[in-house]
């Protein structure tokens, strides 16, 4: 029995991305020695998390078989609610409570824009996201938001001396999330509904309620993301120069979760934004402008697609019928 | 009941319906720019929107619009979408300025220019078509890479522009207000307007974007219109960059990269719909206007820019729930 | 009480046709019913009623006594009905054990998936079937007919009382289908009431025990397998009384020399398919859904890969890569379904009857707005297509204006058509506009075009045309005249091996 389930652990595609990592590692490790040493590991460890945290709410969410185009601005923008309601003296606890509240609304919005109003979810949850981006500069002024209470900055404290108090959350999270994914009905129905939506409605199982589950989720954890990047960056800032939502979303398609939805899971989630961070972090340590990430990203994010549409290919090699209805749900024509 | 009226209203005199929303701009801008906010000071000349000078100010945002309108609207037409055009089009603004600055001659630059605002468009189509990316997740990958390339050229500074040729381009006008520029954008957007509605090639995107299938059976080729329109807007969002470098005089990082949304913002508005092979350039152009004469009226009775941001997204949501009535209309028709 | 499954006086109707006509039968438990009938006779739609896709007009079902409602296909499932479709209504990327207990999950104390339990449900089931399937395989992966099996099983796991087979085997190997019926005798041993939908005679008697003929919405008779013979059932099937309407047609009776020559063509679908096709003959294609025709057509037009074998066109020998080639070379097809692939619903009748025109229309680049109309409105009269306008759009003119419309686009003058491959031309299209819609086709052969006609109406092909070829299973099974067919002998050589 455990020997089945090893060999099924070595022969998953996850394997191959951990192989893919150390291949990675090595080479930078190889140009410049610096790379992956401890002082640099914490740095890492923090980029992680915020893709991290992030990639788990569009990650599941992309299982379910749809896309939230709006966590970016959602992470700001929860960011930026926290500082300002620490700085009018609400005891940062209840700060955070209430933007993960006003995260909670915000997925909820989505959730209604794409069920009710019917609008294809990628302009739907955009439009959400220009909204909140201007909502951010306009009440920030497009200054960073200073946030001096100490005793919130855990964000940037280090646990056991090596890991970061975000790369503990993040793992706590994925571990969290696989469970669910993986032992409860819920979990499972997430993956029926983007696999096959009619097999699910057959099931009994009601994707609307399901999606609007999702993106509720998806954009509570971007606002938790938001509250962890101010709490570690003693500030908030109303934008960023890299756009974290696309990050996540590379990270997560390079860990195996299909496009398509009904594929996928934490632990190839996890892996993929260790790839991700450890690329960017090498080209970084290359000395190369930290604006080489941008366009890694993008080269990756196409690389990512690339795999995902081979793998797409193989997965559906005996079916006769393709998915029409699940892919048209993020398709923007 | 009262629904199904309303949708059947906008769907069948959609073009009225947005001209009347223009008219009703302009209307409720020129009231809420008077001191006090009343008819007669509309009339005794007192209202800064109607002003002249102001209505210059809403022109000469024109030709940006209007070329990264017009490519994303044919786009659209056929059935696909393109949100790398505010990218794109900033880094060959910056790539303008920085060959000139280099030394290179006005007139290589502006082709190496766009000849690679071409060919981020074509990589756009082969993501879409070769590797059946959807066009909203492959554009917004180039966008990404786009944007990476412009960080690395700009390396946080702006670069100035030297040439005087294309300063003079920038700020030249015709008849004493209307920039040089403008009427160019114009001008090709007439061109693209009179290529969809009254060639071969028009009738094929109508075509291809309304049914591509049963083009394909009648002897049309999708992938080659698609590839066609992605490097068509390619180059347009490098003329709609090589216009912002000639009228900013510099370019920067940020360049023109908020508007990405302006483009489908206009082309919803005008009548286009997400689905393909419906609405039109005037629709378009009409939708434009009101998008510009939206963000002018929003700075003049004294928005920040960033609630005009919110404002342009809620009017993006707007335009988005007036495509929702429409496609509902024709859906009871077709049941 | 021994469960059984009552259907009792199930009638539907559709706009312009009615599709069950007071349909009563009864399926007893451990018995394999089949539901045997042409395209059209009524058995999808009896399928859809029973899972609960659609509700009938009047009549009711009535499962172990109990009358059943269903207004939904969940509650229909809940009923312990499970209908097996050929679209395959798994998840590919999950396991077979979660396809097979999809959405009803054994759960343990807390609420967690009980993994143990699951994983030794579904091994039992496998052991039930002997099937040699791996529980944690991802389905997609399995071959398609292993995926047939999980669909199965789940039914199984689900204790659905009644087990519908919509067309089973139409994708299996000879081995696979062995396998099915292992399958479906160990359902029956476990009493379960199994409904056969089929065209394959040889199964049906090789694994049905009891088979109901319906024929045009209507309950024939009922057979019991081992008391009828293929025979008697065919001729169940067919035999209707067509009156004048094919009487006074005007034929062509000049027939050319040979203009098309199809020498074993194989295609994923085709094996070794071979005819010739003569200018001014009106070919007939007749065979059962799923028999070829319309691949036969794809592949002459350009539309599927060839993998093997030669077309000979007009004299020469040609290899079409896409559509447009074969439209060059004079070769139009009217596709099956009218309004997904034949026309652009949004767009006016201009717009639709030009499309393969759009070069000749023009002067330059630009299209000339005269021609368009001298060409369209050309159409308009000759087919007598009832509009106002030519720029109404397609989508508000009827079934048969529309695939008039398709006709105009391939036979104006501004194209040389030399052959036309009209596939289901006349599917939803009232009864008056048929018979216009045949003499056109006797029209266009007059006027020297050779047409192809796809029908799987079987009165309209073996009247219309001058020559039969009737398909099954990716092969020509055989070639009438005219004169000689019969309903009977053309759906014969449409359902024999």
């Amino acid at each position: 029995m455990v020997g089945r389930r090893i060999r099924h652990i070595l022969k998953s595609k996850e394997m191959i991305l951990v192989l893919i990592s150390i291949v990675i590692i090595i080479i930078f490790r190889l140009v410049n020695p610096n790379f992956l040493s401890v002082g640099s590991l914490s740095g890492i460890m923090q980029a992680m998390s915020l893709t991290g945290i992030i990639a788990v709410g569009i990650g599941t969410l992309l299982i379910g078989g749809s896309i939230d185009l709006s966590a970016s601005s959602v992470c700001l923008f929860g960011g930026v609610l926290c500082a300002l309601l620490i700085r009018a003296n609400v005891p940062w606890g209840l700060a955070m409570v209430i933007t993960l509240i006003a995260g909670f609304v915000i997925g909820v919005i989505n959730a209604f824009l794409i069920t009710k109003v019917k609008m294809m979810p990628f302009i739907a949850t955009i439009a959400v996201s220009n909204v909140l981006s201007g909502i951010n500069l306009a009440v920030t002024n497009a200054q960073n938001v200073p946030i001096p209470v100490e005793s919130f900055w855990w964000g940037g404290k280090l646990v056991f001396g090596i890991f970061p108090v975000p790369f503990i959350i993040m793992t706590l999270l994925m571990i969290v999330y696989a469970f669910i994914l993986n032992k409860t009905q819920f979990g499972r129905n997430v993956y029926l509904v983007g696999g096959n939506m009619t097999a699910a409605r057959l099931a009994g199982v009601n994707p609307k309620k399901i999606h609007t589950i999702l993106y509720i989720n998806s954009s509570v954890l971007a606002a938790f993301a938001g509250i962890v990047l101010a709490s570690r960056m003693q500030s908030a800032a109303p934008q960023s120069q890299s756009d974290s939502q696309l990050n996540a979303l590379t990270a997560a398609i390079l860990g195996g979760i299909a496009f398509t939805g009904g594929a996928g899971g934490m632990a190839g989630c996890f892996i993929g934004v260790m790839l991700f961070s450890f690329f960017n972090s090498g080209l970084n340590s290359l000395a190369l402008d930290a604006y080489w990430s941008l366009i890694a990203s993008g080269c990756l994010l196409i690389i990512a697609l690339t795999v995902d549409y081979f793998n797409e290919l193989s997965r559906e090699k005996n079916l006769k019928v393709k998915k029409p209805a699940s892919a048209a749900k993020k398709e923007g024509a | 009941m009262k629904k199904r009226s309303f949708s059947r209203i906008i769907s069948q005199n959609r073009i009225i319906v947005m001209i009347l929303l223009l008219l009703a701009e302009l209307v409720v801008f020129s009231l809420l720019s008077t001191p006090n906010r009343s008819v007669a000071e509309v009339f005794s000349g007192e209202s800064i929107f109607i002003k002249p000078k102001n209505l210059r100010n809403i022109i000469n945002a024109l030709p940006l619009s209007v070329f990264l309108t017009t490519g994303v609207a044919l786009l659209m037409i056929s059935g696909r979408l393109d949100l790398s055009t505010g990218a794109n089009g900033t880094l060959c603004s910056m790539l303008t300025a920085f060959f000139l600055r280099e030394g290179v001659p006005l007139i290589p630059t502006l082709l190496i220019v766009m000849v690679v605002g071409a060919f981020i468009g074509f990589i756009n189509a082969a993501l879409v078509n070769e590797l059946r990316v959807a066009p909203f997740i492959g554009t917004l990958a180039t966008s990404s890479l786009a944007t990476g390339f412009t960080y690395l050229i700009a390396n946080k500074k702006t670069i100035d522009l030297t040439n005087p040729i294309l300063k003079a381009y920038g700020k030249e006008v015709v008849l004493g207000f209307f920039p040089v520029s403008a009427l160019v954008a114009i001008i090709i957007m007439i061109i693209a307007g009179i290529v969809l509605h009254k060639t071969h090639l028009g009738r094929k995107i109508y075509l291809v974007g309304g049914n591509p299938q049963a083009s394909m059976l009648s002897g049309i080729n999708p992938r080659k219109v698609s590839y066609m329109l992605f490097t068509l807007c390619g180059l347009f969002s490098a003329f709609a960059g090589i216009t912002f470098v000639a009228r900013q005089q510099s370019a920067n990082m940020q360049g023109i990269s908020a508007a990405r949304f302006q483009g489908i913002t206009a082309a919803v508005l005008g009548g286009i719909s997400f689905g393909g092979g419906s609405g039109g350039m005037a629709g378009a152009f009409v939708g434009l206007l009101i998008l510009n004469t939206f963000s002018n009226g929003l700075t003049v009775i004294g928005f920040s820019p960033f609630l005009q941001n919110i404002a342009q997204g809620l009017l993006l949501i707007f335009a988005l729930t007036l495509d929702y009535f429409q496609k509902e209309q024709s859906q009871k028709i077709l049941k | 009480m021994s469960k059984y499954l009552e259907f009792s006086g199930i009638s539907k109707a559709f706009p312009g046709v009615q599709a069950l006509d007071n349909i009563s039968f009864r399926a007893e438990s451990g018995r394999v019913l089949a539901l045997l009938g042409e395209n059209g006779a009524g058995k999808s739609t009896l399928l859809k009623i029973l899972s609960g896709d659609i509700s009938p007009d009047s009549g009711s079902i009535i499962i172990n006594g109990k009358t059943q409602v269903f207004t939904s296909p969940h509650q229909a499932i809940q009923a312990g009905v499970s209908v097996i479709y050929q679209e395959r209504q798994i998840v590919p990327a999950l396991s077979v054990i979660e396809n097979i207990f999809c959405g009803d999950l054994p759960k343990t104390r807390f609420g967690m998936i009980d993994k143990r339990t699951l994983r030794r449900k579904t091994e039992e089931i496998l052991k039930v079937f002997g099937l040699p399937i791996d529980p944690d395989e991802p389905v997609g992966r399995l071959p398609v007919a292993y995926q047939q099996m999980v669909e199965v099983m789940k039914a199984y796991r689900r204790n659905s009382d009644i087990i519908c087979f919509d067309e089973p085997t139409a994708p299996l190997t000879d081995s696979e289908i062995n396998v099915l019926f292992d399958i479906i005798n160990q359902l029956k041993k476990e009493g379960k009431i199994i409904i056969y939908v089929s065209h394959r005679l040889a199964e049906i008697f090789k694994v049905t025990d009891d088979i109901v003929v319906l024929k045009d919405g209507k309950l024939v008779k009922t057979f019991k397998t081992s008391e009828t013979n293929q025979q008697e059932l065919i001729r169940a099937m067919v035999g209707r009384d067509v009156g004048d309407t094919y009487k006074n047609l005007k034929r062509n009776d000049k027939i050319g020399d040979v203009l098309l020559e199809v020498k074993d063509l194989c295609t994923d679908v085709l094996d070794h398919v071979s005819f010739t096709l003569r200018r001014g003959e009106v070919l007939g294609l007749a065979g059962l859904v799923g028999a070829g025709r319309t691949e036969v057509a794809r592949a002459i037009f350009g539309a599927d890969r060839i993998t093997s074998g030669e077309i000979i066109f007009d004299g020469k020998k040609v290899h079409f890569k896409e559509p447009k080639d074969a439209i060059k070379a004079g070769i139009a097809l009217c596709p099956e379904d009218r309004k997904d692939q034949g026309l652009v619903l949004f767009r006016s009748i201009r717009e639709n009857t030009t499309m393969p025109i759009l070069k000749k229309i023009s002067k330059w680049i630009f299209i000339n707005r005269q021609e368009e109309r001298k060409v369209t409105e050309e159409a308009v009269t000759k087919f007598t297509i009832r509009t106002p306008s030519i720029n109404k759009l397609v989508r508000e003119l009827s079934g048969g204006n529309q695939q008039k419309v398709i006709l105009g686009r391939w036979t104006n003058s501004l194209i040389q058509t030399k052959l036309l491959i009209l596939d289901e031309p006349t599917k939803g299209i009232d009864v008056g506009t048929k018979a216009e819609i045949y003499q056109m086709v006797c029209d266009f052969a007059r006027a020297g075009l050779s047409v192809i006609f796809i029908s799987s109406e079987l009165p309209e092909v073996i009247n219309v045309a001058d020559r039969i070829i009737v398909m099954h299973n990716g092969k020509i099974t055989g070639s009438v005249l005219r004169e000689d067919a019969t309903e009977e002998n053309v759906l014969s050589l449409a359902m024999l091996e």
